[in-house]
């Protein structure tokens, strides 16, 4: 795995199995070299005790439990919660790796930045779509100018709809936008060494009855003069052979490049199930992912991805939302004003 | 009676709609014009026909119908000579290079009593009438988010015209204009509109745009003269009970390689069909000027279609959102 030869491992434990990414979370931290699972936390006992069970690790009846035995803890909770956890683990000098999005509002990715700062911990943030070699080759691209400049990009990042939590804007802060702008907008943030500055979107709730959106578009102006578009939705019928995906159309003077991050899959067609299912085959991002934050807690540096490259990618989120109630775009400086 | 057709332009639209007019029964083409007038002559050399000018084809006696095929800002001046001496127009897309053209391209035929068709061949590709028969028979259920792609090699690389968006309208009323016609006819019309859109030295073009309707859907297009492989066309449209995908780059049955690599003619993603969307349309337009019928696009319908390209670039210089009302 990730990070073979290095000297001592990094005591990291796992908060919460609320979210969907908990599991290849739990996976990650058991097999990474450089890190020593410490165990689950959940508010929810009886689905942290199976989880302990399931990936072999130790529960802690109590947060205090595992932020003792932890340097680090990953945070899989729902969204609304990234905030007080972070607060409780940042308060006994435990650095925090979060879940996407940062935090539901901006106030609170806000104060979870303060936090961690006060505390001298680390706050990193779970984009992985920053570790896939596509991606890494593309910014590598850009940066040595053979694209020419960045004139534009679309994003997508459609999913199918997550169910639980996901659709409950208490705990999620809304619901595909919430879920789906993060990946995109940090990728092209960190792609075109760049910053948004207006949203304009146009949202829906059309497909499962929700109270909150299932479908969005962005279409967004960079500082530097770039636009971009992101296509949040929740839009792949449970029918379809994977999830979602994330590509990026970019286009530059000189050359257009297209990234599909998980295109490399096997079709199984499983007559078991009725259906064709994409089976990956790709690197696995959340691994490197954790990897890359574990290494830099470990040497000593600034985590690849902090708590104000979170809350960037949660602004053009908000942004979204109030765009999508003016019926204008929105300046992201309306939002820190 | 045969129905005698001339052809105004030898570019790719102006072969195109030749081509596709010879091999139509009780069709003939008699006359092809193009600037400069040596242009026409290897079209109307292997279409049988004569070199003539615009102004001749627009005002020959043995002339039932001219197929407007100049570039975009000349539609008018040729489509309303045609009116005038009580030809049938057939007019490549867009309509006209204004509103205002082609308002009065509408006016002149009707006044004339003579059809004015305008060339959505989309509207004839047989991959967007299958998803239009989902959408109308309740398939996909109600549509809730649909994003249409078309992109090409800059255009304007071969044919300078196009870099004069004085003259072509661009990238919005070249490719996306297809896509703008094709929402209005899968799904009305929409309520607001917002784009963004770029232009680059060499001829390179890009534009997003986002169509709202008033309750459901949401509609992204992107317009693209940077696909430097060549040309291409894709949709995904989801309504509340399924999805469809198409690819056009997955969607030939025909694969031809050469030693050339990939330096190939434009429009080879075509897919094999036995009759092209071009010769479908022309073979329906002339069935139905025979039976006294209106077009399937007439110019009102092209009028509207052009309003919406129009909107999507006053949305892209502007940045702001266009509340959208259609022309009568």
């Amino acid at each position: 795995m990730e990070g073979a030869g290095v000297s001592r491992r990094l005591r990291v434990g796992l908060l919460s199995f609320a979210h969907v990414h908990a599991t290849a979370l739990a996976s990650t931290l058991r097999q990474l070299e450089q890190v020593e699972f410490t165990g689950i936390h959940d508010e929810d006992p009886a689905r942290g005790t199976a989880a302990a069970k399931e990936h072999g690790s130790r529960w802690h009846e109590t947060l205090d439990g595992l932020l003792e035995a932890s340097e680090a803890v990953v945070i899989a909770s729902t969204n609304v919660d990234h905030r007080r956890y972070t607060e409780a683990a940042s308060a006994k000098g435990v650095h925090v790796l979060s879940e996407k999005p940062l935090a539901t509002t901006v106030a609170d990715g806000r104060a979870m930045i303060d936090a961690c700062r006060r505390a001298g911990v680390q706050l990193g943030v779970a984009f992985p779509v920053r570790s896939s070699p596509a991606v890494i080759a593309l910014k590598e691209a850009i940066a040595g100018g053979g694209l020419g400049r960045i004139r534009a990009v679309r994003a997508t990042n459609p999913g199918q709809y997550p169910g639980a939590w996901f659709g409950d804007k208490r705990l999620a802060g809304g619901g595909a936008v919430m879920d789906h702008t993060v990946h995109a907008a940090d990728a092209i943030r960190w792609l075109m060494s760049d910053e948004f500055a207006r949203v304009q979107a146009e949202l829906g709730a059309f497909i499962y009855g929700l109270d909150v959106e299932d479908c969005g578009i962005l279409s967004c102006d960079l500082a530097g003069g770039a636009f971009a578009s992101i296509d949040c939705s929740w839009s792949r019928p449970q029918t379809c052979p994977t999830w979602g995906g994330v590509t990026l159309h970019v286009v530059g003077d000189k050359g257009t490049v297209d990234v599909d991050v998980f295109r490399q899959a096997l079709t199984h067609y499983d007559d078991t199930t009725g259906r064709a299912r994409l089976v990956g085959w790709g690197d696995d991002l959340t691994a490197r992912m954790v990897a890359d934050f574990a290494d830099a807690i470990l040497a000593g540096r600034d985590v690849p991805i902090d708590g104000e490259d979170g809350l960037r990618a949660l602004e053009v989120a908000i942004a979204a939302y109030r765009s999508s109630e003016a019926k204008q775009p929105v300046a992201i400086t309306a939002l820190q004003a | 009676m045969a129905l005698r057709v001339g052809i105004l332009g030898a570019g790719f639209a102006g072969a195109m709609h030749a081509r596709s007019a010879l091999g139509l029964e009780d069709v003939r083409v008699m006359a092809v014009a193009a600037l400069p007038l040596d242009q026409a002559a290897a079209l109307a050399k292997e279409c049988g026909a004569r070199v003539a000018t615009a102004e001749q084809i627009c005002t020959a006696d043995d002339i039932d119908l001219v197929v407007v095929a100049t570039p975009t800002h000349l539609h008018a001046e040729y489509a309303t000579a045609a009116a005038r001496a009580g030809k049938h127009v057939f007019c490549e897309k867009p309509i006209a290079r204004t509103r205002e053209q082609a308002e009065e391209m509408v006016r002149a035929c009707d006044a004339a009593g003579v059809t004015l068709a305008v060339g959505h061949v989309v509207r004839y590709f047989p991959e967007y009438r299958r998803a239009k028969r989902l959408l109308d028979d309740g398939t996909l259920g109600r549509p809730a988010i649909a994003t249409l792609v078309r992109g090409n090699f800059s255009v304007g690389s071969a044919r300078e015209w196009y870099l004069d968006a004085a003259k072509s309208g661009g990238v919005v009323l070249d490719l996306m204009l297809h896509d703008l016609d094709t929402v209005r006819w899968w799904f009305g019309e929409p309520s607001r509109v917002y784009a963004r859109r770029f232009t680059g030295s060499g001829g390179l073009e890009y534009a997003l745009a986002t169509i709202r309707y008033d309750d459901r859907p949401i509609v992204q297009i992107e317009s693209s003269w940077a696909e430097h492989s060549g040309f291409r066309t894709g949709f995904e449209l989801r309504g509340d009970r399924g999805m469809l995908v198409h690819d056009s780059r997955d969607a030939s049955p025909l694969t031809v390689q050469s030693p050339a690599g990939r330096e190939g003619p434009a429009m080879m993603a075509t897919p094999a069909l036995s009759e092209s969307p071009y010769r479908s349309q022309l073979r329906d337009l002339f069935a139905r000027i025979r039976r006294g019928e209106r077009p399937l696009v007439d110019g009102h319908e092209g009028l509207r279609s052009l309003a919406l390209g129009l909107a999507v670039i006053e949305s892209a210089d502007s940045g702001t959102v266009i509340e959208w009302k259609a022309p009568a």
